[in-house]
């Protein structure tokens, strides 16, 4: 390349960081005017919340605990079938969504497609759409979850597939190895640290997930929260909001711990 | 006897890079070839049509009187387990111990079932063993293979070859990855047990010193095109030249 093209090269560079900029800048000043946002609004709204937290949510009725344990033990079941049967139904369907290992790449586009559709519409649209078919319940939401974590592992689970170390698996398969032994010797050990990660944290998601579908009327302490909003039982709201809290943190403690015993 | 013929070998890859312009040579049973040739010749593309890692466009590959390119499915997996091969990158399965690395060598032999399921038997695992104590092994057969320092690792890659029992060894550029050191032990294992065994090999090498110490016979390729194949004291200055920088035209019209 020549001097001048370098200079040509670095001017048109300049230029598109300063178009990015400039459209960044534009984007946040039209959709602050066209949501009304404001920093004064901010800061009542903070001020309001604060005062709704401290007087009405504050303290949390501890007696009401034990009608808390069905739920939040409910809530538990749903995140797990969900996250089992998601990561079962998922592995399968990645082989078809990852490039190294789909038949045909059409087969591939269509598989995305699916787990795409499955993933990007929300769980709580998909509690609201299969409740109107269903009913309110445990069943609902845990449907709802299963669709958003095939999605998403289908997706993660692809991804894992096409970074697999092609080497490996082809040093498999040139010892006159099958298919199916290529696969459970060379593919699946590079396969099944991340199959665990990933399903375990998808558990993590639909604990926190199913808190919101149980709003819609997917069950589980979700629908507890709600049911006690609209009596205005404060303080049995906030307990809770805060045995979801406590649910997901030992969640997350708990598979933090097992994913370093395995992987 | 011959062991292997290759005829007329070519290969197009997808993206329209010629890799291989026919390229004709027979390998006898025995014989230790080392192909050598400047990065790009097409010497891997070579080895790897031999075992079908890589489908060739046209030409033949007759190994022991079947033809890979040509051969359906369980043809091929009879053909594969009979050529073992080892890699630069070792290429083991890296979360897998260094027993069940060796064992994947048994593969082939196996039915589909206990392939996948892991279910070697105790005879298998015996010539397991006593591999790993061949290569110098012995005391890191429970470790995981990437665990191992690369010297180590080729080894068990070696090892893992040996397992199927080979009449012919592939390997590509087996000590690019390695210091001088393990160099040299490698390519002892390899060299001395090839013979030992009587196992064909044919092996891809950038030094040309190595391949003239090793070599029973040496190919030069050179563009996808065969351009030396003889015993290594014909393999002249001129000729390394004409392999690694293309002279050829100036040689032949000095004849
Ligand atoms: N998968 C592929 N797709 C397209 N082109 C390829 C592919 N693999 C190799 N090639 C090309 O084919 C030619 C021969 O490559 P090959 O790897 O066989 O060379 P090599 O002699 O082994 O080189 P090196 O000494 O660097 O390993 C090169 O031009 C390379 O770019
Ligand atoms: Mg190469």
């Amino acid at each position: 390349m020549s001097e001048k093209q370098l200079l040509q090269v670095r001017k048109q560079k300049r230029l598109q960081v300063f178009l990015f900029f400039a459209a960044m800048l534009a984007l946040s000043v039209w959709s602050a005017i066209s949501t009304g946002f404001s920093f004064s609004g901010l800061f009542t709204g903070t001020v309001d919340s604060t005062k709704f937290i401290i007087f009405d949510l504050f303290p949390p009725d501890f007696s009401y605990i034990a009608s808390l344990v069905e739920p939040a033990l409910e809530t538990i079941y749903m995140s797990f079938v969900a996250m089992v049967i998601g990561a079962i139904v998922a592995a399968f369907l990645a082989i078809f969504a990852s490039a190294t290992t789909a038949p045909h790449p059409i087969v591939q586009v269509a598989v995305r497609a699916f787990s795409s559709l499955f993933r990007n519409i929300p769980v709580l649209i998909w509690t609201i759409l299969l409740a109107a078919a269903y009913g309110l319940g445990t069943l609902v939401g845990t449907i709802a979850l299963i669709m958003v974590s095939t999605g998403a592992l289908t997706r993660a689970f692809a991804e894992i597939l096409e970074e697999i170390d092609m080497g490996q698996v082809e040093a498999v398969r040139a010892t006159g190895a099958s298919y199916g032994q290529v696969l459970a010797q060379g593919v699946l050990p590079q396969f099944l640290p991340g199959f665990f990660g990933w399903s375990l944290y998808m558990l993590e998601i639909n604990i926190r997930a199913s808190t919101i579908i149980g709003m819609v009327g997917g069950g589980g302490l979700g629908f507890v929260i709600q049911t006690q909003i609209k009596l205005f039982q404060y303080e049995q709201v906030s307990m809770a909001v805060l045995l979801t809290l406590v649910l997901v943190l030992i969640m997350e403690w708990i598979t933090n711990q097992i994913r370093e015993r395995i992987i | 006897m011959t062991l292997l013929q290759v005829k007329g070998l070519e290969k197009k890859y997808p993206d329209g890079t010629v890799a291989l312009k026919g390229i004709d040579f027979e390998v006898n049973e025995g014989e230790f070839i080392v192909i050598i040739g400047p990065s790009g010749a097409g010497k891997s593309t070579l080895l790897r049509s031999v075992n079908r890692l890589v489908d060739a466009t046209n030409g033949a590959v007759i190994f022991k009187d079947r033809d890979v390119v040509k051969a359906g499915t369980r043809v091929l997996r009879k053909i594969r387990r009979e050529i073992g091969m080892i890699f630069q990158g070792f290429n083991l399965i890296e979360r897998a111990s260094v027993l069940n690395n060796v064992l994947h060598g048994r593969l082939g032999y196996m039915s589909d079932f206990k392939g996948m399921f892991y279910l070697f038997n105790q005879s298998q695992k015996k010539t397991a063993y006593e591999l790993l104590h061949r290569v110098g092994l012995g005391e890191q057969i429970y470790k995981r293979a990437d665990e191992l320092s690369g010297g180590q690792q080729q080894r068990v890659g070696i090892a893992r070859a040996l397992a199927q029992k080979p009449a012919l060894m592939l390997a590509d550029e087996p000590i690019a990855s390695l210091d001088p050191v393990s160099s040299n032990v490698i390519m002892d294992y390899l060299y001395n047990i090839c013979r030992e065994e009587g196992i064909a090999c044919l092996c891809n090498l950038h030094q040309v010193d190595v391949a003239k110490k090793y070599a029973t016979r040496i190919i030069g390729i050179h563009a996808g095109e065969k351009v030396f194949d003889g015993k290594p004291e014909e393999l002249t200055e001129d000729i390394i030249n004409q392999i690694y920088h293309n002279k050829k035209k100036e040689l032949v019209a000095n004849e």
